[in-house]
């Protein structure tokens, strides 16, 4: 008897409680606009992630508006600037993005993070054309005496954790010792620290270790790959206004010859 | 209008329960489900991580971190009788030791323990990037261990001391014999706590470089993370810490409850 004027409180808080909570979720979810049909978080502009550094697609540009610089940053900028929107850039965690749970969680509206177009990623995400041909590449000690991918038995070989050149490695470097680094630096450390004796991974990440000022002559380039592979823009599945809009900027940028130009300024010198 | 105390009391409950029911409520219908379930509760990436998940990658997470709590435990005895030694030198080294190691993240002594010193003296550390990163949780885990075991023999009573040595024990034979297997009754707890922060530590050695035999449970997670393009194996990897750390973690309750009665 005594506990039924208690439980009718309890019904009637809950019951208020309730109808807050749906005045509540019908007001705060008419926030996600869509100014231009483009389906941006923020109206406007174009949010971008990207694994940074990894140059010389992407690296830290104090100097630069958005503070990054590369040619993924480039061409990001020009494709932005046929849209008509600003370009604020993320530093994210590299799996975030590979996994596409940044697209899928409405950090970014795009990911640019020299990002190779795979079966697997497209189920995650939709991409856009492709930007850019990838090529794989092996970094060796210049006198080491290894000349191909063959002379890689017992050598341990490091690679970057989740990339096609990891996968690259996993499928022709047989009987290598295969190391799994989180990005370049660390990679490039441990070759120079001798943990390792080659790096297989993009061809121009090796290009410049290759030409690294401070380690002149130490480290060549013996290979390279040609797997087919592009770099693709990723953005979120369901929004194909931004993947159409992001597809013609490209198309727009390569035949008025300034995707051309981005290009050959990172690039034309490489070899 | 005036109300029972008991009343109120009621009134006062009903509201607490009512408000925490509401907040469940709100988490769980604000959750969207099909999400959750699209990239974390995958069941055909949850196959593809059996067994390797348990037979590499929480094997190596166990082995790296029975290793690392194993030798940081003999490091910091040493560095626990350094400090209680007579000598002002020794414990002048034991301070300025503990100090230094527990005043870095354990990712740069990592860091510099596989990369920087065989750069810096053409010296690989045995077991390559993954030996390095052991010696290096070693050198950290033992920093804060030490200070903990200090503790724990100083907080053995004087009398016991004492009393071995009006016996004729020698100063050794009686740290060994009667100080220590009281003082490591005392310290058990919180040197759990060191082991749980070494399982979670254990994943730092990734940053290093390591083979696909030495995966532990993080890197393994975010290799599955990045294979599949889906969050599945996170929520996997969760799991398993938490079968590895939980059972410690009663363990200690165990031994502390026993210890409790024993010393009554």
């Amino acid at each position: 008897m005594q506990n039924r004027p208690s439980r009718a409180l309890v019904a009637a808080t809950l019951s208020a409680l309730a109808l807050g909570m749906t005045a509540c979720s019908s007001g705060g979810s008419s926030t996600s606009s869509s100014g231009n049909d483009l389906g941006l978080i923020s109206d406007g502009t174009l949010t971008v992630c990207s694994d940074v550094p990894y140059p010389p697609f992407e690296d830290f540009d104090k100097s630069s508006d958005t503070g990054f610089k590369g040619f993924d940053v480039d061409v990001v900028n020009s494709i932005a600037a046929k849209l008509d929107v600003k370009v604020e850039i993320k530093d994210s965690s590299f799996d975030a993005l590979k996994s596409g749970l940044a697209i899928n969680s409405n950090q970014c509206d795009l990911v640019a993070s020299a990002m190779t177009i795979t079966p697997e990623r497209e189920q995650a995400m939709g991409f856009s054309d492709g930007y850019y041909d990838s090529e794989q590449s092996l970094l060796v000690g210049a006198d080491s005496g290894i000349a191909s991918i063959s002379d890689l038995s017992g050598v341990k070989v490091g690679v970057q954790k989740g990339t096609t050149g990891e996968a690259y490695a996993n499928d022709h470097a047989s009987g290598a010792d295969i190391v799994v680094f989180p990005s370049d630096g660390e990679m490039y450390a441990a070759l120079k620290a001798g943990q390792v004796d080659a790096l297989l991974q993009d061809l121009p990440v090796n290009i410049d270790h290759q030409n690294d000022p401070s380690q002149s002559g130490a480290f060549k380039v013996v290979e390279t790959y040609d797997t087919g592979e592009k770099y693709g823009f990723a953005m979120k599945k369901t929004n194909t206004g931004l993947i159409d809009a992001v597809d013609k900027a490209l198309g727009d940028m390569k035949s008025d010859g300034s995707y051309q130009k981005i290009y050959d300024s990172y690039f034309a010198t490489a070899k | 209008m005036t109300l029972k105390r008991s009343t109120r009391r009621r009134l006062r409950d009903g509201t607490l329960y009512a408000v925490l029911a509401a907040v469940v409520l709100l988490v769980v219908l604000r959750a969207n489900r099909d999400a959750i379930s699209a990239n974390f509760l995958d069941k055909d990436t949850w196959k593809e991580l059996w067994p390797d998940i348990i037979l590499t990658a929480a094997k190596n997470t166990v082995k790296y971190t029975v290793t690392a709590f194993a030798g940081g435990i003999l490091l910091a005895l040493v560095l626990a009788l350094m400090k209680l030694s007579p000598l002002r030198l020794y414990r002048w080294l034991a301070t300025a030791y503990i100090e230094f190691f527990r005043g870095l993240p354990a990712l740069v002594v990592i860091i510099f323990m596989a990369l920087g010193v065989p750069l810096a003296f053409g010296w690989i550390p045995p077991g390559g990037t993954i030996g390095a990163g052991i010696i290096a949780l070693i050198l950290v885990s033992g920093a804060y261990m030490a200070e903990t075991l200090r503790a724990g023999i100083q907080a053995v009573p004087k009398g016991q001391h004492e009393a071995a040595r009006s016996l004729g024990m020698n100063g050794l034979w009686t740290m060994v014999t009667v100080i220590l297997p009281q003082a490591v009754r005392i310290v058990i707890p919180p040197l759990t706590n060191e082991f749980i922060l070494l399982v979670k530590d254990t994943s730092l050695l990734a940053i290093v470089g390591m083979q696909a035999n030495q995966v532990e449970l993080t890197s393994f997670g975010q290799n599955g993370l990045t294979t599949y393009a889906n969050a599945s194996p996170l929520l996997a990897i969760a799991l398993v810490y938490l079968v590895i750390s939980i059972p410690a973690t009663q363990l200690v309750a165990h031994l502390e409850r026993r210890q409790q009665r024993a010393s009554r």
